[in-house]
């Protein structure tokens, strides 16, 4: 907008380059937009061919330069261990309690410190107010029963030489009322990991082993271990609480000095969630990382290199990174992979500096790591247990390890735990060596594959910067005389009354989770309608002042301020995105982007006639379709994992997933995305 | 009468004598006394090795001759009690794990935060706080032999000091001229393992300095081998063969500052050793290596207790090392007459005016004579009549 103004005073004094730069750049602002927008989406198609390949910043880590200490003798403690659980659930003698005691008796064996800690779950309701804070715990104790508790046991290994301020964190999330043979073996290999440790002299840090109860979700148990770590009650009420409806009370002393009060280590320097997966493999042990916490907050990426690094170069584990696996076999990609590689060649025969050829089902299994990462972020949602850690600022992973055959087999057992542990202790040693946090990594990143990363950190993405950077030019050139004469301020009114809709239509579905026995469908269609119903009503309410807009000023500048002023709502919605979940931002640019550049009224290209209005009649109609969020999500669905079995609902209970995490990606889709979109067809259908 | 007149004689020929040696030890300056620096410039665990190669080269001065109160050893001395060292008050070079390189008699002069830029300039210049105890300084004079050592993490003209600070080349060389100006040193060998080791002596200007460094411009210096027990490298590449070059030797060993250089083989390496000896007077096939790493001087034999040999006069000095020790009689042959006569001359000019001139060209004329001893005795012999003559002349 300062472009315009000074294009306003343009002719009186001679003009300074950038001003006639930026007049050059208004008066091609349509070919400038498309030119933007074409180069965002090659951009991202580019992406994997711009990934480079990953390395370790951080000196200090040192992955793999010491020999694992791991030996069969540990192994052998650990598999007692899980003989023993396995058989205490085969008994199911008594529920919870009576493992938990078992593994609190193997963690004082090894003379660890050991405590209980009790928790209450909490139900993932959405609650507006509690959006951005979660709940208080007290508050949701008081009407739950003594017998619904989950007990986290934790032990602790004090560094024999080091200070005690830095603490390394492992977790074991099992199921106290069930605990399969993935879970026991994942205690396994924390306890051989434990049991080691306990002997070694070269920690510097704590170790902290927190056997997670996932009776109520791995995440709720993880999630309310840190908050008593960080947040610590000094009321002794709780604590009695705790010890009147005990279940244990034929307890002895020395189980009673393992329960006073909730031990703590220093910070936490990084935690590692270890899983066994009950599947088995079918060629060889293979290592699963999840590191997607709240809001595609990513670890530092040192921390996934580590367990990378370990696990392909000393375990001989293959890696596995979540894809979108019905990319792989998509036709068009593989010919766009094909494309990209011959140029390589070209590239390379011209020039052999020049290497940026990859080969095409490179491309192709790039892309597809590529879409999941920046799908797994966008949707804000934590993969893990580790989420829990990341709101506290602690670098965390999840491992999940399967192994090749159902480890039926002892021998068998015996290498799979051995191999489990030793890579634990690889990474627990590396980050021993760390001296202060993880730093000059990479924090803002996709991953293409587990090698390989783009990192919008160093790049910032040059796709969405020219995307957002011809929103103000195309605004601009609409706004041009107008602006002097305040009639765009009508326009602003508009847009900010349809955004201020999309905040209640965030709110809608709180009132909608109360209505009981509600299916999905029906809920969506009963969302669907509160919402047409509130918009109606500001409509009426508000609406005023647009008929007088009406009256005042000629309708077809009316349209194309509406257009500049949605345009740059959207720019300011998308900014403020990019900077809280990127792969949101750029999601929603993608769909948003043209949708908004394209929007023109329907009457005025049918009144003209001519082969361009139609297609873009027919474009308006298309982008208009898919910007739809619901449809947006249930045609990208379809398009994944087949149409047949799709409804609404799906997307209702997608949507209640995220806000149950209270992800920004619902903020996002209620109060940027939907009004933009409302805007858009009102563009659309503009009686003009 | 006889008795007195011999007497006398005695008495003259003791004056001449002693009036050479004076002149001798003023004119130029005896290499006296061996000094070492050695500097650790980083910290941190994972820089164990450079450590590790401090307290190597520590070692290895101790043990060729060094004593404790002439080498200033600067370290961040944060490994050996680190929580992470598996052995806990040890350091190592191997990984066998033979050698405590922190056993009992290791003196760190400037540990932990002190190692600075700072107090690495003050060491070399002498400017100290006057609270500085002695021991804490370079007390050396000019006719010293110093070596500095230095190992850590460096670039292209500089070297960091425990992540926060750097040495510039120039500050180096500048810290050198104030020590020529101060006459701190006779002969210095900088000797430097870092990665691009040689930038650091490009700006050095001042004579009698000599520098190795481990690798060239746009090299990287690398760590010789992982110690897979305590985990982290142990020792650098260059100071692993330096060391063992080293390790073959003894005090009474007659090696050169050329062999030890010519035994850095790049490829073993992976990075070219430089060294720099345009400021160097002497030849390097010449040195002994013990002339830095150790404290060999150049010792005078003489028949008796009070008869000095004038070393001008001497074209090729026998040295006899104290034997008693060691049963091979090691007899050493210091060849010196060109390349310290020639560093006479410049020192000569430099600092005396025109008799000095004078002197050194008849000292010249002096080496065209062959056979020295014959030419002593004979010129002896002439004096004794001359001697004569001038008493019968003054009874």
């Amino acid at each position: 907008m300062g472009e315009s103004e000074s294009e306003n005073e343009a002719p009186k004094v001679k003009l300074r380059p950038i001003v006639r730069l930026g007049m050059f750049l208004i008066s091609h602002s349509h070919l400038l937009s498309v030119v933007c927008c074409t180069a965002g989406v090659l951009t991202l198609l580019l992406l994997p061919l711009l990934a480079k390949n990953t390395y370790i910043s951080e000196n200090a880590l040192m992955p793999g330069s010491a020999n694992p200490m791991l030996s069969s003798q540990e192994v052998s403690e650990a598999n007692g261990l899980v003989k023993d659980l396995t058989s205490l659930d085969l008994k199911r003698m008594a529920s919870g309690i009576e493992s938990q005691r078992l593994i609190a008796q193997y963690m004082s064996n090894l003379g660890a410190e050991v405590s209980f800690q009790k928790f209450y779950p909490q139900s993932n309701q959405f609650h507006p107010l509690h959006f951005f804070s979660s709940p208080d715990s007290a508050t949701i104790r008081e009407n739950i029963s003594c017998s619904s508790y989950g007990l986290n046991t934790v032990g602790i290994i004090r560094a024999p030489r080091g200070d005690g301020k830095e603490a390394i964190v492992l977790v074991t999330p099992y199921n106290s009322e069930k605990i399969g043979l993935g879970e026991a073996l994942s205690l396994g290999i924390a306890y051989s990991v434990f049991s080691l440790l306990t002997r070694v002299t070269w920690l510097a840090k704590d170790i902290i082993w927190v056997v997670a109860d996932s009776k109520y979700g791995e995440y709720a148990a993880v999630d309310a271990w840190l908050r008593d770590y960080y947040i610590p009650v000094f009321s002794g009420l709780g604590i009695q609480n705790a010890e009147m409806c005990h279940g244990l009370e034929e307890n002895t002393i020395r189980e009673r000095n393992m329960r006073d009060g909730f031990k703590r280590a220093g910070t936490m320097a990084a935690a590692l969630v270890i899983k066994v997966a009950d599947r088995s493999e079918q060629f060889e042990d293979s290592l699963s990382i999840y590191a997607e916490a709240s809001n595609g907050q990513m670890p530092n990426l040192d921390l996934i290199n580590i367990v990378n690094y370990l696990a392909v170069h000393r375990q001989g584990l293959r890696i596995k990174v979540e894809k979108m696996w019905s990319l792989l076999n998509c036709k068009w990609l593989k010919i766009l992979g094909e494309i990209l590689e011959s140029l390589g060649h070209l590239a390379k025969n011209l020039n052999p500096q020049w290497k940026f050829g990859i080969p095409a089902a490179d491309y192709v299994e790039g892309t597809a790591t590529l879409t999941s990462s920046l799908y797994y972020q966008a949707l804000g949602i934590p993969t893990g247990p580790h989420g829990a850690f990341r709101d506290y600022q602690v670098d965390a992973v999840t491992l999940e390890i399967s192994s090749r055959v159902s480890s039926n087999n002892k021998g068998r057992q015996n290498d799979f735990l051995l191999r489990g542990g030793r890579l634990i202790e690889g990474v627990i040693r590396s980050v021993n060596n760390l001296l202060e946090k993880f730093h000059q990594s990479f924090f803002l990143y996709l991953l293409t594959s587990p090698t390989s990363l783009y990192a919008h950190a160093n790049n910032l993405d040059p796709s969405f910067e020219k995307n957002e950077s011809n929103h103000p030019a195309s605004a601009a050139d609409e706004l041009g005389i107008t602006l002097r004469s305040w009639k765009w301020l009508y326009a602003a009114k508009k847009v900010l009354v349809v955004h201020l809709w999309g905040a209640v239509v965030l709110l809608l579905p709180y009132f909608i989770c109360q209505i009981p026995n509600c299916t999905p469908t029906t809920s969506f269609v009963v969302w669907v309608l509160l919402s047409i119903f509130s918009l109606l009503i500001l409509f009426w309410i508000l609406g005023s002042p647009f008929s007088y807009v009406y009256a005042s000023q000629p309708q077809q500048r009316e349209w194309a301020l509406l257009k500049s002023v949605t345009i740059s709502a959207a720019f300011i919605g998308l900014c403020l995105m990019s900077v809280i979940n990127f792969a949101t931002a750029e999601i929603g640019a993608l769909l948003m982007v043209p949708m908004c550049l394209m929007a023109h009224p329907l009457k005025l290209d049918v009144k003209s006639r001519k082969l361009r209005n139609f297609s873009r009649v027919a474009c308006n109609l298309a982008l208009g379709f898919i910007g739809f969020p619901p449809t947006a999500f249930l045609v990208f669905k379809g398009v994944f994992e087949g149409f047949d079995g799709i409804s609404v609902g799906d997307f209702w209970n997608w949507l209640e997933s995220i806000w149950a995490w209270s992800s920004a990606t619902y903020l996002y889709i209620g109060m940027i995305h939907l009004p933009c979109w409302i805007l858009c067809i009102h563009v659309i259908l503009h009686p003009c | 009468m006889f008795g007195s007149k011999v007497t006398a004689l005695s008495f003259l020929f003791l004056l001449l004598l002693g009036f050479s040696n004076c002149e001798s030890q003023t004119e130029t300056t005896m290499h006296t006394n061996n000094w070492a620096v050695l500097v650790c410039t980083s910290r941190f665990w994972f820089n164990y090795r450079h450590m590790a190669n401090t307290l190597s080269l520590y070692r290895t001065v101790k043990r060729l001759g060094i004593p404790d109160e002439r080498i200033i050893l600067m370290l961040a001395d944060d490994m050996a009690c680190n929580a992470r060292n598996k052995y806990p008050a040890q350091v190592f070079n191997n990984e066998n794990h033979k050698l405590n390189l922190y056993g009992d008699n290791v003196e760190v002069d400037y540990r932990g935060y002190e190692v600075t830029v700072e107090n690495f300039f003050r060491v070399l210049t002498g400017r100290h706080e006057n609270a500085v105890p002695r021991s804490k300084r370079l007390l050396s004079d000019e006719g010293s032999h110093i070596l500095l050592y230095m190992t850590g993490h460096g670039g292209d003209e500089f070297l960091k000091f425990q992540d926060s600070e750097e040495l510039q080349s120039h500050d180096l060389a500048d810290a050198v001229k104030q020590m020529k100006e101060k006459r701190r040193f006779k002969e210095l060998l900088i000797m430097v393992d870092t990665c691009q080791a040689a930038t650091l002596f490009s700006q050095l200007q001042s004579p009698g300095a000599l520098a190795i460094g481990s690798s060239m411009k746009g090299e990287n210096s690398y760590s010789h081998h992982l110690d897979s027990d305590v985990g982290v490298s142990v020792v650098d590449r260059f100071t692993f063969y330096t060391l063992a070059f080293f390790e073959k030797l003894n005090m009474y060993d007659n090696a050169s500052l050329t062999s030890l250089f010519g035994s850095y083989n790049p490829s073993m390496l992976m990075s070219t050793a430089y060294y720099r000896t345009d400021l160097y007077q002497r030849r390097l096939e010449e040195v002994p290596v013990t002339n830095f790493f150790g404290s060999v001087m150049e010792t005078i034999h003489t028949d008796s207790a009070y008869r000095v040999l004038s070393r001008k006069e001497s074209g090729s000095v026998e040295i006899k090392m104290s034997t008693e020790k060691s049963d091979h009689d090691k007899e050493r042959l210091l060849l010196n007459s060109n390349d310290l006569d020639q560093i006479g001359e410049l020192n000569t000019e430099d600092q005396r005016g025109n008799i000095e001139c004078i002197w050194s060209t008849f000292h010249k004329e002096l080496q065209k004579v062959k056979d020295v001893d014959s030419f002593v005795n004979y010129g002896l012999v002439i004096m004794l009549p001359l001697l004569t003559v001038s008493m019968w002349l003054s009874w």
